[in-house]
């Protein structure tokens, strides 16, 4: 299987869920459709688009290979090491926002992200972290009074 | 119309140029284009108020047309999608020493591009807007449908994988109240999703977290910046008079592209590089170095640019992502676009359209002295960039609706978007699912509604019957020219 077979697989389980959780919303009759209508009408679409993305997928793939002569390899594993690092790095600072505050935890993100992108040391980073937080936090917080964690 | 002076009160006039300034800068760095952009200062744009709002939202929108070509020309670096074509003659005369020629003209171009289409729009969005006061449910469900399966054709290169992304985005807008009855789905009993998921935060996440990401995998762009001096700016009479009638082809054609829904800028310029390949007097020189190859696509994008306002401001219909910021900005600020938008807040309407004018005027003004300043900002390296850019997304997010459940959305917005740009999925079809979605469910039952429960009702009237026609022969098109090329080469 290609990537676009997993892809096309990934889609239909989305789309079946999606269904499945829809089953409770009433679809009523036509002329008063309820809540449960368009939801089963875009579920069965995306499941038949799935079907059709893994049918087509075949062929796609084939082509692909042939004009690459198979060599499709589209990220390198190594490189796709620290954007996971920085995914898991956006995770951690969503569930810690509330509690440590905006000022903190971004400034911990934003040392982070740079050393991750390729920042070397540890003084630049420092300080364009108190750079980015400091003046998104006097120009949001302080002037537009947006009401920041 | 005398609201048109709108736009020259001091207040407007500042909100012009930052918007347009701030474009420049989105559209010269690669990675952030206008939708992202846009989406993270709606927060402050909010603030400022309906006209002054959507005035430095628009500012951005265009701008960031203008800027895209300055790295295209100079470094070989398209700032965004729409001026990819310039790299192919741009960055030729660049190294042939006429930079500032082909800076200069593109400059021009736009501009010429940009004011035509400010007009057009302005004779043509109050006539589609009365025309379509006589829409009712039935006739927006149809065009709501013709424009995402037109946009499916048109994005990407797999018509499955822009279909799936379109549903996709529809399934998310369900998320929330639902517009009718007032039922709550999806929610999964998370407080935050009750009003539904924030499209800034799904923007943003999008846009502007998921291009952080993928940044991290791709080289870093070169840094070597041609310098260019202000007496260098003039193009020779030659090239001036070569580049008119690729300039006037390319306007043209960008605002009809620009009608329709898709990456129109982007299809604009590659349409006008194609046109001006077979028509141009010079068409031999294109490809290396020939000043029409830059003329002709930042026409077109400019015109695109401005052709794509007119489904907004006159049906309240988006057809590509900044278009969708642009009403969720409207829609944050009150303001409903449409056929109603005239009547309602006619210096809302006449503003944003005079700051066009104003804000062409300036960025040719900005552009040509600043051009070497905009080229440097393209240098400054990701890891100083894009840290700042993931802080002020989740501050878009967050004050959408102060609420930490929107920064989670963001954060898997952007995950999500980065794995759909690995698998070869474009983000942009999902965001105008998200934002048609609820238009599309609200027409289509009230049409039924109207109806009685007959399906017939969706197409009794002839324009929903004609816009059905096309949506139903736009999706089988492809299909059909494909097994008709597969028969012809068979004959051969």
């Amino acid at each position: 299987m290609g990537r676009d077979h997993w892809s096309a697989a990934g889609l239909a389980l989305l789309a079946i869920g999606y269904l499945l959780a829809g089953r409770r919303y009433p679809l009523d009759t036509l002329a008063t459709p309820g809540p449960g209508l368009v939801p089963l009408v875009a579920g069965v679409a995306l499941l038949a688009v799935a079907i059709w993305l893994f049918i087509t997928a075949n062929r796609a793939g084939l082509a692909d290979a042939a004009t690459t002569g198979g060599l499709i390899e589209p990220a390198p594993r190594r490189a796709a090491g620290r954007p996971l690092v920085l995914a898991a790095a956006l995770v951690i600072y969503a569930a810690v926002l509330p509690a440590l505050g905006f000022v903190v935890s971004s400034f911990a993100l934003v040392v982070v992200a740079s050393r991750l992108i390729g920042a070397a040391g540890w003084w630049r980073p420092t300080l364009l972290a108190l750079g980015v937080t400091g003046v998104s936090y006097l120009l949001f917080a302080r002037w537009l009074g947006v009401p920041l964690p | 119309m005398s609201d048109l002076f709108v736009a020259l009160t001091p207040a407007n006039l500042l909100a012009c140029f930052v918007g347009t300034v701030l474009g420049t800068i989105v559209g010269v760095l690669p990675g952030l284009g206008p939708a992202g952009a846009m989406a993270l200062v709606l927060p402050l744009t909010i603030k400022l108020g309906p006209t002054a709002g959507l005035i430095m939202l628009a500012g951005i929108y265009y701008g960031a047309m203008y800027g895209g070509s300055t790295t295209s020309i100079l470094v070989n670096v398209p700032g965004e999608a729409a001026s990819v074509v310039t790299t192919i003659d741009g960055y030729r005369l660049a190294r042939k020493g006429r930079a500032g020629a082909a800076l200069a003209i593109a400059a021009i171009a736009s501009f010429v591009a940009g004011t035509f289409s400010v007009v057009a729009l302005q004779v043509a969005a109050p006539l589609v807007a009365r025309a379509a006061l006589a829409f009712g449910p039935a006739e927006y469900f149809a065009l709501g449908l013709l424009g995402l399966v037109l946009l499916a054709n048109l994005t990407g290169r797999s018509r499955a994988k822009s279909l799936a992304m379109v549903l996709l985005g529809v399934m998310l807008a369900t998320v929330g109240m639902d517009p009718l009855g007032g039922a709550v789905r999806f929610t999964f009993d998370l407080a935050g999703a009750q009003a539904g998921l924030s499209f800034v935060a799904v923007t943003t996440g999008l846009f502007g977290v998921a291009e952080v990401l993928a940044s991290m995998t791709e080289p870093e762009a070169a840094s070597a910046v041609a310098r260019v001096k202000f007496r260098e700016l003039y193009p020779s009479r030659e090239e001036l008079r070569r580049s008119v009638p690729p300039m006037l082809r390319g306007t043209v054609l960008g605002f009809l592209v620009g009608l329709m829904p898709g990456p129109a800028a982007t299809i604009a310029s590659f349409v006008s590089y194609g046109v001006e390949k077979k028509v141009s007097k010079h068409r031999a020189e294109l490809g290396s170095g020939a000043i029409e190859g830059v003329a002709g696509p930042e026409a077109a994008n400019n015109a695109a640019a401005g052709g794509g306002m007119i489904p907004l401001l006159s049906l309240g219909l988006p057809f590509t992502p900044s278009t969708a910021v642009l009403l969720s900005g409207m829609l944050l600020m009150s303001v409903t676009p449409g056929p109603f938008l005239l009547r309602d807040h006619p210096r809302v309407f006449w503003g944003v359209i005079g700051s066009f004018y104003v804000g062409n005027v300036m960025l040719l003004l900005l552009n040509l002295p600043l051009v070497g300043l905009f080229a440097r900002i393209a240098t400054i390296p990701p890891r100083y960039l894009m840290p700042a850019v993931l802080v002020l997304c989740a501050v878009a997010a967050y004050s959408d609706n102060n609420n930490i459940f929107d920064v989670w959305v963001m954060v898997a917005a952007g995950i999500a978007g980065w794995a759909m740009r690995a698998l070869d999925f474009s983000p942009a079809p999902l965001v105008l699912g998200l934002v048609l979605g609820p238009m599309l469910e609200r027409s289509l039952l009230q049409a039924l509604t109207i109806a009685r429960g007959d399906i017939g009702g969706l197409w009794a009237s002839w324009p929903a019957a004609g816009m059905l026609v096309a949506a139903a022969l736009a999706s089988v098109a492809p299909a059909v020219s494909a097994l008709v090329r597969r028969m012809s080469r068979r004959a051969v």
